[in-house]
């Protein structure tokens, strides 16, 4: 009977550690996403740059946006590409224009192609870190500061940077 | 222990009768044979949806069902084929023959036995029922992809509550049928010496113990986006609806095997038996299932090719997927060296294993061409993939199904079938089972897209001819039927040992086997 109660044991632990096994995958795809620069996952907190090493290397950056899921928004870089100094702090903005009547919130997720080298994008301010509020109708300027590191791979001549704007007002007003 | 075994050895007295019977049942082969008529019902029920599908599939244009139904369809069928035709097929051949083969009295956990069985009908009633909510059934892939399955209607969350049910279902019967092979079996009998369907259960077993929690967890992270705010799978949020995909086929993968290990453990029983030969290179057998299992939690993200993955990623996940080709080759070499100058008689079991051998390799030929990362991005999503996973579910993992029900129904009921139309159903099912399939390989080369209720007009001819053997196939299987019907209407006894070439303690019981197997240990020299 003994053997028997340990099998069960066993059997009913390694389901619970398959349970959670699952739940781990999820920060372990973190990882995984943060070494390989898989999805083009930029660095979600802000780079505070004290020096400035400009060079004399330039690369284009390229700005696109989406809005989700049919959001009332519209939602564009004021500069379509930009070339910069590797090095140099950047500023730059988009606009975002609420088509609709009432205050909304809305969440920008952003996205570096090539996902490789999302961690030479360094952000020192971005609109992305914060959740923005809008009245009905208002269009508001959402800055962003940013420095293209200097280890940058030599054959990197384009970044493509990309924000996706979701409507998150639902998920504000059930919190 | 085996005190309480001889009190109750007068089986029937002390069994309710009528209905009571099958509800209150411990015994391992009333609930085998529950588990298969349930198994029965729905492929009938899941076979009803592919008809529809094919109905619609039969000319260009839509005709006979809007779009969002069509996905439903798709959708149900595909989780009631998995999980309510195959996985309950295997596990009622586990519950009668797991005892009968390494000579146990009943199964280890009994009334968990029962359990397991009873959640199923419940399960699959919430599942069903939602065809008919105001907002329709799942409609966005058995898969469940986000973010398109988190926009669906009310269905769901009682589809997620019903799938967390069968996983739960199908974890208990796999503690059971591992406590009933590690602690059960005849004195003697080491593990090298059981049969090798017992064997390939064993190892489905411990796949389902480590692949359906994963599911849950992929299900209830699904469930908790949805309701609960969180943002696992939600883009706006920070989450990442791809992870999702290597979730859920970490999964998924290990499932496609679940799917076929027993059925390899069927044909390697029955290709023996009508070969009156020993089966070529059982511990080689024993191998090869073993490092299929362990390869398919290392393939996984082979199905999500096109997500965009590093080179290092897609040509790790290209070269594991071709790895298992090695040892899936073992198996079939060993059925054909079995067969090879082998005394070889063709009855209706024999004719699905060999047709099992040819047709699952072609399946196995197409998985190969979709391993291979560059053509996948061409048939990815196409019908070719359809072709594939149903050439080796179909004549596959249900072939095997109908050959051991063939092969074991005298031992169960202690009654011969009608060998000649069991020939004229297998002759059927295999014509239209191809007549089925086989252009799906065509019109998914040419680039026709999966999940899709209308089609390019080249794609006609070869949908037509799917659409044909489709209703030839489902309608062949109300033969199968009748067969069953007709068998078991019979008064004539089957003998205890109905295979001549058959070999394992099963056939040294009656037909049909007493109520409880084994009072007393069989010796195993």
């Amino acid at each position: 009977m003994n053997t028997y109660k340990k099998t069960y044991i066993a059997l009913t632990f390694a389901v619970l550690f398959m349970f959670s096994f699952s739940y781990m995958l999820v920060p372990l795809y973190d990882i995984f996403c943060e070494i390989t620069g898989l999805n083009g996952k930029t660095n979600q907190e802000r780079v505070i740059v004290d020096k400035e090493e400009i060079t004399d290397r330039y690369v284009t950056v390229k700005f696109t946006s989406t809005v989700a899921n049919s959001a009332p928004f519209n939602f564009e870089p004021i500069d379509r590409e930009m070339v910069v100094r590797v090095g140099k702090v950047n500023n730059t903005f988009y606009t975002l224009t609420n088509n609709s009547n009432t205050i909304k919130h809305a969440t920008a997720s952003p996205s570096v192609v090539p996902g490789e080298h999302a961690e030479y994008f360094k952000k020192i301010e971005c609109f992305c870190f914060s959740q923005q509020q809008i009245n009905g109708l208002e269009t508001k300027e959402l800055p962003i500061q940013f420095v293209v590191d200097t280890d940058l791979p030599k054959n990197i001549k384009t970044l493509i940077l990309s924000y996706t704007m979701f409507n998150t007002t639902d998920q504000v007003g059930s919190n | 222990m085996s005190t309480n075994i001889d009190k109750l050895h007068d089986d029937h007295h002390h069994t309710p009768s009528g209905i009571m019977r099958w509800i209150t049942t411990t015994n391992h082969k009333d609930i085998g044979t529950l588990y298969l008529w349930f198994s029965l019902l729905m492929f009938f029920i899941g076979g009803f949806m592919a008809l529809v599908i094919r109905a619609e599939l039969f000319q260009p244009g839509l005709q006979l069902v809007i779009p969002g139904f069509f996905n439903q369809m798709t959708t149900m069928h595909a989780l009631i084929m998995i999980f309510g035709a195959v996985m309950p097929a295997f596990v009622g051949l586990a519950n009668w023959q797991i005892p009968l083969m390494i000579g146990a009295p009943d199964m280890a956990l009994p009334r968990l036995n029962n359990w397991s069985f009873w959640i199923l009908p419940f399960a699959f009633t919430m599942m069903i029922s939602t065809l008919f909510f105001e907002s329709g059934g799942p409609a966005a892939g058995w898969t469940l992809y986000p973010p398109l399955s988190l926009q669906g209607g009310d269905s769901m969350p009682f589809v997620i509550l019903s799938i967390h049910m069968l996983g739960l279902s199908s974890i208990l019967g796999a503690i059971n049928v591992i406590a009933t092979i590690l602690n059960m079996r005849a004195p003697g009998m080491t593990l090298m010496k059981m049969p090798i369907f017992v064997w390939t259960w064993l190892i489905t077993a411990f796949l389902l113990i480590a692949a359906m929690p994963v599911l849950a967890g992929a299900i209830t992270m699904l469930l908790t986006d949805r309701f609960f705010g969180t943002t696992f799978f939600t883009a706006s949020g920070g989450g990442d609806p791809v992870m999702f995909q290597h979730i859920f086929w970490f999964f998924g993968h290990p499932e496609v095997y679940i799917l076929i290990l027993p059925a390899f453990g069927i044909i390697s029983t029955i290709i023996p038996a009508f070969s009156r030969k020993k089966l070529f290179g059982y511990d080689s057998m024993v191998y090869a299932t073993a490092s299929i299992a362990l390869l398919s939690f290392v393939v996984w993200a082979h199905h999500m090719f096109t997500v965009g993955m590093p080179l290092a990623g897609e040509i790790f996940f290209m070269l594991t997927t071709m790895l298992i080709a090695v040892p899936t080759g073992v198996k079939v070499f060993n059925w054909v060296a079995t067969m090879w100058r082998g005394s070889m008689t063709f009855e209706t079991p024999m004719l699905f294993a060999i047709a099992f051998i040819v047709l699952f390799t072609i399946g196995g030929f197409s998985g190969l061409m979709l391993a291979m990362v560059p053509a996948d991005f061409q048939y990815h999503d196409t019908y070719f993939v359809v072709a594939h996973f149903h050439y080796v579910l179909v004549p596959g993992a249900v072939f095997a199904i109908i050959a051991a029900v063939y092969y074991w129904l005298p031992k169960w009921t202690g009654k011969m079938y009608d060998e000649s139309l069991g020939k004229i159903h297998f002759w059927l099912t295999t014509i239209f089972v191809n007549l089925t399939f086989f252009p799906m390989h065509f019109v998914g080369l040419a680039g026709m897209p999966r999940r899709i209720p209308d089609y390019a007009v080249q794609f006609a001819d070869f949908n037509a001819i799917a659409s044909v053997g489709a209703f030839g196939f489902g309608l062949s299987q109300l033969m199968f039927v009748y067969i069953l019907y007709k068998t078991l209407k019979k008064d004539v006894t089957a003998e205890d040992k109905v295979w001549d070439g058959a070999e394992g303690l099963e056939w040294t019981l009656s037909s049909p086997p007493p109520y409880h197997s084994f009072n007393v240990a069989p010796k195993i020299d």
